[in-house]
């Protein structure tokens, strides 16, 4: 038997694993290298994963027994045990997830040296990482919620980790009182949709969806609750106190964390609601949600004058574009040409952002959380001149900056136009919309460059020097997928992102998959 | 129309919770609201769940009974019971936290983070 | 299809284009920037910085634009807006939570209607 059938479960067991060992590792080195190896481990096993789904089509796999019929009473049809249903964008979301965490890691190492209590930081770096990933690849609505509030507690006690500075427990607390609230909202959702088909498996339920007031309401309950969760304006006075008092190398994690929500969003959609959806209602809310997030988060991130805020602002707003171009997409969903005219590359405008942006906008975090590591200061009006001092982190900075702005040839310009152009197919307004905030993307990052990075030397950093080796290689690695990502983009499109789309759109073989599993 | 009388106490409990924590100053009782929206949600569950006459849902317990409580609700409001205990008691040391911090439990003054 | 060609259903983009096209910008900036003289004196005026024929201040802090002074045309003319969004980020939590809640009826609403 092949070991690789059991991919799906080593990947939440392998961080799990790192998270309940880590308390064990009082000793500096030990931890650091324990560490490394499980979070390597782990993104090694999602990009097999991804690789299998690639050659084989969706894996489903079932905890504790060889498929679901087995022990059921006879005469039942519904799949009831824990299943993980992983498509190709699930794996793509979990490696793209677990590249971002791999690199939050190797660059929070020397972070943890300035304080005490690093092994409570890795256990709570593991556990997010294991909800994030389960988030990703469960193929159960309750699995779902678990792997969320995992996720979600997880994080709550790293944006506190500077437990400290008053803000730290603010930001920590307001994302926790939101949060909770919409995690219970899931959960009603869920128990909505339990009490109407008796089953919690996506699949099952997506395959006797008839839409109805309830099946109405839960998936309200479902949409605003992720948006929440995945940071939309109107709902995300959170994002940016949590991103910028979290430590650096966990701000950057939790872009992709909220990705995972985001997904989740994309998931409920199109997998379980999908062609039932006669209204083209939830496709122009969430195609709302996008030009809210894009333009209003890119307007207040001009004003910031903290680079972390900042770049937490931005984040809100790179989030329209994916929640547009999907958007677009879903609209399209149930018009076969519409689909093949605009729809499908606006949805790969929209995968395609989701990847781009968790690797540049990671990168930015960390190049912000050097900046403090060697400075001492986030404050815009007191930094200045640093491109002397620190030229590694600078380059980074142009490479992912100008990645954000969409800059050609770099790997945002590609993504931003497959949504322009399939979005203009619509409405006009929204590409018109979508290139002001680029525009002002551009601003704002010209600001933070110039009055961080350029202009006189300034007294007070004199005795700044380059961060440590270790955090260059964790920003490294963002650098190389961002290179990579934007001279392949014939490779992207059709190996990473395509299969991704398709999968998505494609819910009668994610219906098919499990039915058809363990015989 | 008394069968349905449990989902009008969840919906209360639900009302009550929400009003707490949307119009209390108080962050203490902004914790009990979000306590009293996840027993509102526990109790959905279970009320879900529930078959009139139905007996325990254990094959070896039940002896001969045709009706059965369904069980799956039950295990999943015990999952969501032992979340919410968590985020409550994280909630509740954040609360102490920002007491120490603030000097204050009013969440208007807790505002250093804005705009 | 071309090496690194993206179609987009409406038009086309290649990114090896670009990178022909930085290059050989990169190679004009070089040849202008060789243009020009080499021939100054290293540690006489003739390589100092001109600041209005005053001396150079030591720290650069004194000479810099901080960065709340950027873009201030704009958000000055933009200010109605800036105040309206300002005042919406009040940093109280349960505002927060009613924004979720109102958000949520919204979305309700649309969807069931």
């Amino acid at each position: 038997m092949n070991w690789q059938i059991h991919l799906p479960a080593l990947l939440i067991a392998v961080p799990l694993l790192g998270a309940f060992a880590a308390p064990a590792f009082a000793n500096r080195r030990l931890r650091d290298v324990w560490f490394t190896v499980m979070i390597a481990a782990t993104t090694v096993i999602a990009f097999l994963l991804w690789r299998r789904v690639g050659t084989e089509g969706i894996v489903v796999y079932v905890m504790g027994g060889e498929n679901w019929r087995l022990t059921l009473p006879s005469g039942m049809k519904l799949p009831i045990r824990i299943i993980m249903e992983v498509d190709a964008f699930s794996a793509f979301m979990a490696l793209s997830g677990s590249i971002v965490s791999f690199a939050g890691a190797i660059f929070s190492l020397r972070f943890l040296d300035r304080t005490t209590g690093g092994e409570k930081f890795v256990a709570l770096y593991f556990l997010l990482t294991a909800g994030m990933l389960g988030m990703e690849t469960t193929g159960d609505l309750f699995n779902f919620f678990v792997f969320l509030e995992i996720a979600s507690v997880a994080s709550y006690g790293l944006i506190a980790f500077w437990r400290n500075t008053p803000e730290a427990i603010e930001a920590s607390f307001k994302y926790m009182l939101l949060s909770t609230i919409a995690a219970l909202m899931v959960l009603i959702g869920v128990g909505i949709l339990y009490g109407r088909y008796g089953a919690l498996n996506m699949a099952a339920i997506a395959k006797s969806m008839r839409l109805g007031l309830p099946e109405k309401v839960a998936l309200a309950l479902f949409v605003a609750a992720l948006a929440m969760k995945c940071g939309a304006v109107p709902l995300h006075m959170w994002v940016p106190d949590a991103y910028s008092q979290a430590p650096a190398g966990i701000s950057c994690f939790l872009v992709s964390v909220s990705q995972a929500s985001l997904y989740g969003l994309f998931r409920i959609s199109f997998s379980v609601y999908g062609r039932a959806l006669d209204t083209p209602a939830v496709a122009w809310i969430i195609i709302v949600f996008g030009i809210l997030s894009m333009f209003i988060a890119v307007v207040m991130a001009v004003i910031q004058k903290e680079v972390k805020r900042l770049m937490a602002y931005h984040a809100v707003s790179q989030t329209g574009y994916m929640l547009l171009g999907v958007g677009v997409g879903l609209l399209a969903l149930t018009h076969p040409q519409a689909m093949s005219e605009y729809g499908f590359t606006a949805m790969q405008g929209g995968i395609f952002h989701i990847i781009n942006h968790a690797m540049y906008k990671g990168l930015l975090f960390l190049t912000a959380g050097s900046i403090f590591y060697a400075s001492g200061t986030l404050d815009l009006n007191r930094l200045g001149g640093l491109a002397r001092n620190m030229p590694y982190t600078t380059v980074m900075f142009v490479v992912s900056a100008a990645a954000i702005a969409g800059l050609p040839p770099v790997n945002g310009f590609v993504s931003k136009l497959l949504v322009y152009e399939s979005s203009f197919a619509v409405h006009p307004i929204l590409t018109v919309m979508a290139l002001v905030t680029s525009i002002l993307t551009l601003a704002s990052f010209v600001k933070v460059f110039q009055s961080a990075f350029l202009g006189p030397a300034r007294a007070r950093f004199s005795e700044v020097r380059e961060v440590p080796r270790s955090m260059l290689v964790g920003m490294t690695v963002l650098l190389v997928a961002i290179l990579w990502l934007s001279f392949m983009p014939t490779w992207s499109l059709s190996k990473l992102v395509g299969p991704a789309a398709q999968a998505l759109v494609d819910q009668a073989g994610y219906i098919e998959a499990i039915m058809r599993s363990g015989l | 129309m008394t069968g349905n009388f449990p989902f009008v106490v969840v919906g209360l409990v639900f009302a009550i919770g929400m009003a707490l924590i949307l119009f209390d100053k108080n962050l203490i009782k902004i914790a009990i609201g979000v306590s009293m929206v996840e027993a509102a949600t526990n109790l959905f569950l279970i009320v879900l769940g529930y078959r009139t006459g139905g007996s325990i849902p254990v094959y070896t317990l039940a002896g001969e009974v045709k009706r059965m409580v369904l069980p799956t609700p039950q295990a999943l409001t015990l999952t969501s019971i032992v979340i919410g205990v968590a985020t409550t008691a994280l909630m509740l040391s954040l609360i102490m936290l920002l007491y120490r911090h603030y000097g204050t439990l009013d969440v208007r003054e807790i505002r250093r983070l804005r705009g | 299809m071309m090496l690194g060609t993206v179609q987009s259903g409406f038009g086309y983009w290649n990114v090896y284009a670009w990178i022909v096209f930085f290059a050989l910008a990169a190679v004009l900036v070089f040849y202008f920037r060789s243009a020009g003289r080499s021939d100054y004196k290293v540690g006489t005026y003739q390589d100092e910085i001109f600041y209005g024929g005053n001396p150079v201040p030591k720290d650069g802090d004194e000479i810099a634009v901080p960065a709340s002074s950027a873009y201030w045309g704009f958000t000055e003319a933009l200010s109605p807006f800036y105040k309206l969004l300002l005042s919406l980020h009040t940093g109280i939590a349960s505002d927060y939570v009613g924004y979720l809640v109102v958000t949520t009826a919204l979305i309700s609403a649309l969807i069931v209607l």
